[in-house]
């Protein structure tokens, strides 16, 4: 593996950005190549994608205790019996992820269950806000967790796109003083004007011209980076991007963030912090089972990851993908055919350092005294031991310090040693 | 080479702008500013002064500052009382920004409240729920035209143009800047639910007023405001009462404990909706101490990070201010909670000012102790201002916050010095800003050639600036707004309570560069909806005519580097 994808940088991948570069290589990709020489002869460069599923996933509905008896009377129009992947005798994966199945076969992908925040709030805001900082009782931290990981990669970020969210804004995992870029389409990744290319061609040399022949600081650095960026994005075809292996991916807000994190990882630009989100979690009407509204988000997260992790091809060995959701949702069902705000649910982990097929996580039986409240999926796994075993394994970051700073409990053992 | 030196031109130009307007002769200032002493000319100094206290020159500008005199100038601004005719024109198209807080609350119901109410009216069928669908969504919004309520995007939309609009055409910018920078300061975000739509009424009648008083005023108010309250918690916190201790410590008066019992029986009674019963709740459940206010007040409104605090600080200062809520808003609840008498709610030492309640029941009776401050126990609400103002007056805060004005109004990393000079001034003055401004800019380092044009724009500074550059007319200013979200900066939409950071380096990646490009050319163009600019030779005042065809190179001239700095 490292052989071949070593061989098609150098026949195929820098190639490719040649096209159309008058100078050749660019030179941040030249610059972030050169240090990596120094710095870290034999590594590769690993991304970390991370998702976060907004709205707080039911992960009972996700990853069900089908056993459970007590789970089946407080859920009595909300249990999801048949149509479930049955994955080791006790879990049973829901319809919409069935994607997932044979990456949980393979030992590829990871659940851990019950994953939470010792922060008990149960306001969207506040819990997001507190697993994005990655300080769960701290407001006022300024940077988020994604951001300070950049900061410990052990290297400047070298690249305009070292750490990307595929969002329309910078979201607050981002947040901090390492450089990081918020697009949601990377097609807007070019100087434009409606209707207008020819302008908009003579204007983007005229704007080169005013950074390039400008005095060197700050904006004009950045600005011939922009320049330097954009043709190789322009040089990369993005409208015509054709994923590896025939990976479809859901015609979605998701599918299509995660098709635009594919490219950028085969471009190999320097990414290796990845964001974007998914919506519809929040299900307190009318959730449904098998079908409605959580399986169609449901269907939505499992055929974008899979779609991604098939269309990675030669690259699955430099990607580990992480969901995350701010909390679970109540045991029972609700009044609406929906659940409420609860405590706990479960997340993802996929990649091929990951000990995978596997649901990990300390998840008693459902009865009343077991719950947190009496109501709620207590939390037993804090999200930070998990999320610190993915960044040490994975991106080589070891500080938990810097990285979850009031935090010192034992890392997860989901990845592999 | 012929265009980069027609850029320069053009360049110079929206810098600083050939025309004289009428003069004005005020009282002048006891004053003289040093910018001479420094090596500048009264020109650049007239430029840099309108490009830290304004959202740029229009065409012109400079000029007529210059022949105001610079010191007149500044006195105006600070007097902040200019005539603002044809701003407020432009405001009355918007029918939302004088409503108060409740006005809003009953008008501007959250989509989840639609819902239930939808249900209890019968209009809607909770079964029939489906938030993604079509006809779900028709229902509700005939149900809520029906009932008279707006969208709440409506509200937020409204409160972006009017910011917009202020900074384009207000004629005292520098309030409209400090404006800004306050509400940067004390951040509130429309992202969490529970303070966004009381938002508008916070920079309206908290940041806005207040943006160039005392400093212990500012913090006073924002801390009594919902905005705040709900941002960061306080609302929710009370004396931690033991389990199965029952209401009685935490229960709304009602002369002998018959309070408790007019709340159960409004809550058990069938004429009570769940509204109702949600906020009656919250006006007398305890919940338990919340430190989020406190810590932040704390690290992030006055002493700063390493303004000399522990975490016992942070718990007896939660301590001090728990009972500090809001008044219920929603129309049942007040009905509910107005039964009680005024006098009575005094007597057991509740205060009712505004939106704000202090719910003595709540409160934390025991001694406390802040940074060695003793606060005996059996105190009420005025401890918690005794707090604050302890806060305001502290050296690490005047230190903290004449750093923060001196990043704004400065350069990115300004001189110890001047600090210094301001820190002073501000615990001499009371926190006045209006002085801590003056010292400022009578400090020579205010003129220093290290800080002429260091500052980047901020997205919203580019836009403005561009809209004034060129004299342009906004029509309708929300597709600004967008452009300025793409160029990195939602406004309003900031998570985190530290605000957005005041740095160049926060504003500058090579997505959002390119975004500013795509901005200038697009203005220049015509092409921002909403947005007039007419380059035709003698629209604007001083235009050199070869740039009626242009629009090109002006928006190259927005997207430079030069242009990006003020």
């Amino acid at each position: 593996m490292v052989v071949s994808r070593r061989g098609f940088l150098k026949s195929g991948g820098i190639a490719l950005f040649g096209v159309g570069l008058m100078g050749g290589i660019p030179s941040f990709m030249a610059e972030a190549a050169a240090s990596e020489k120094v710095g870290r002869p034999y590594k590769r460069r690993r991304v970390l994608v991370c998702i976060f599923q907004r709205g707080a996933m039911d992960g009972l509905m996700a990853v069900t205790p089908f056993g459970d008896a007590y789970l089946k009377a407080a859920r009595p129009n909300l249990f999801v019996g048949d149509g479930l992947t049955d994955l080791d005798g006790r879990w049973g994966l829901h319809r919409g992820l069935k994607a997932f199945e044979p990456l949980f076969r393979e030992g590829r992908l990871g659940i851990v269950h019950g994953i939470g925040s010792p922060n008990n709030t149960r306001s969207h805001f506040d819990a997001q806000d507190y697993m994005e900082s990655g300080t769960p009782f701290n407001k006022g931290t300024a940077s988020g967790w994604l951001n300070r990981a950049v900061g410990l990669l052990g290297h400047d970020a070298l690249t305009p796109f070292t750490a990307v969210s595929l969002t329309p804004a910078l979201p607050r995992s981002l947040y901090g003083d390492n450089p990081s870029l918020a697009i949601s389409n990377l097609q807007d990744f070019a100087i434009q004007l409606k209707g207008d290319p020819a302008v908009a061609a003579a204007a983007a040399r005229s704007f080169e011209d005013s950074y390039v022949k400008a005095a060197p600081g700050m904006l004009e650095e950045t600005g011939k980076k922009s320049f330097e960026a954009m043709k190789v994005l322009q040089a990369a075809d993005i409208r015509n991007y054709r994923p590896a292996g025939g990976a479809i991916y859901p015609n979605s807000s998701l599918g299509s963030s995660m098709r635009q994190i594919a490219q950028l990882i085969k471009m190999d630009v320097g990414l290796e912090v990845a964001f974007t989100e998914s919506s519809g979690w929040d299900t307190h009407f009318n959730q449904g089972t098998d079908n409605g509204i959580f399986a169609r988000s449901a269907t939505d997260l499992g055929d974008s990851i899979a779609a991604f992790w098939k269309d990675l091809d030669i690259y699955q060995d430099d990607v580990t993908v992480m969901t995350m959701t701010e909390f679970g949702r109540t045991v029972h069902q609700n009044g609406t055919g929906g659940t409420d705000h609860g405590r706990a649910s479960c997340n993802f982990i996929l990649g091929n350092q990951v000990a995978g097929g596997k649901v990990y996580g300390d998840v008693k039986a459902l009865t009343v005294e077991n719950l947190e409240d009496g109501r709620d999926l207590p939390v037993t796994t804090d999200f930070r031991s998990v999320f610190s075993a993915v960044a040490d394994v994975h991106l080589q970051i070891a500080n938990d310090k810097i990285l979850f700073p009031d935090w010192s409990g034992v890392k997860a053992s989901i990845m592999k040693a | 080479m012929k265009t980069v030196l027609k850029l320069l031109g053009i360049v110079v130009m929206l810098l600083g702008g050939h025309f004289m307007l009428s003069s004005f002769v005020g009282d002048a200032p006891a004053y003289k500013f040093p910018w001479r002493q420094v090596g500048l000319t009264e020109r650049q100094a007239a430029a840099h002064l309108l490009s830290r206290f304004s959202y740029g020159a229009m065409p012109g500008q400079v000029d007529a500052v210059m022949q105001e005199g610079l010191e007149n100038w500044w006195a105006k601004q600070l007097a902040a009382d200019l005539p603002d005719d044809t701003l407020e024109a432009l405001l009355r198209r918007y029918d939302a920004l004088q409503l108060t807080n409740e006005q809003v609350v009953n008008l501007y119901p959250r989509l989840g409240q639609v819902a239930k109410m939808a249900i209890r009216d019968g209009v809607v069928n909770k079964d029939s729920i489906k938030t993604d669908r079509r006809e779900y969504r028709e229902m509700i919004r005939a149900y809520m035209s029906e009932k008279g309520y707006k969208p709440e995007q409506d509200l937020f939309r409204q409160f972006i143009c009017q910011k917009i609009l202020r900074a384009a055409y207000s004629n005292n910018q520098l309030q409209e800047v400090l404006t800004d920078f306050w509400f940067n300061h004390f951040n509130v975000s429309i992202t969490k639910n529970d303070c966004a739509e009381f938002i508008p009424a916070y920079e309206r009648d908290v940041i806005r007023p207040n943006s160039l008083g005392k400093f212990g005023d500012l913090l006073l108010k924002t801390a009594k405001s919902p905005a705040m309250l709900y941002y960061l918690d306080n609302f929710s916190s009370a004396v931690a009462v033991p389990e199965g201790a029952g209401m009685g410590a935490a229960s709304l008066p009602g002369g002998d404990g018959t309070g408790d019992s007019a709340v159960e029986m409004a809550i058990a009674g069938k004429g009570a909706d769940s509204e109702t019963v949600a906020q009656v709740r919250q006006f007398r459940r305890s919940r338990g101490l919340n430190e989020n206010y406190a810590r932040e007040v704390m690290e992030l409104h006055t002493l700063g990070v390493d303004g000399g605090y522990t975490q016992q600080d942070v718990t007896q200062a939660a301590r001090v201010l728990t009972g500090w809520t809001v008044y219920p808003m929603n129309e049942n609840a007040k009905k509910f909670v107005n039964r009680f008498n005024p006098d009575q709610l005094a007597r057991r030492g509740f205060v009712h000012e505004g939106d704000f309640l202090f719910n003595a029941n709540r409160h934390d009776k025991g001694e406390k102790m802040v940074l060695g401050h003793v606060f005996p126990a059996g105190g009420g609400y005025e401890e918690g201002v005794e707090l604050l103002e302890m806060l305001a007056h502290h050296p690490s805060t005047a230190r903290f916050i004449c750093r923060k004005i001196a990043v704004r109004f400065v350069s990115d990393d300004p001189p110890q010095s001047l600090i210094d000079k301001m820190a002073k001034t501000f615990l001499q003055k009371d926190g006045d800003i209006r002085q801590v401004l003056i010292t400022m800019v009578t400090a020579p380092e205010f003129w220093s050639p290290a800080a002429i044009r260091e500052k980047t724009k901020s997205p919203f500074e580019l836009a403005i600036g561009a809209v004034r550059s060129l004299h342009a007319t906004i029509d309708q200013p929300y597709p600004l707004y967008t452009w300025i979200t793409r160029m990195g900066e939602k406004m309003y939409y900031y998570q985190a309570p530290t605000g957005f950071p005041d740095k160049g380096v926060y504003w500058i990646n090579a997505g959002s560069l390119l975004n500013r490009m795509n901005f200038g050319l697009a203005l220049a163009e015509g092409q921002v909806p909403g947005v007039r600019v007419d380059l035709v030779t003698g629209r604007i005042p001083g235009m050199k005519a070869d740039l009626a065809d242009s629009a090109e190179a002006v928006g190259v001239a927005i997207g430079s580097p030069e242009y990006q700095r003020r």
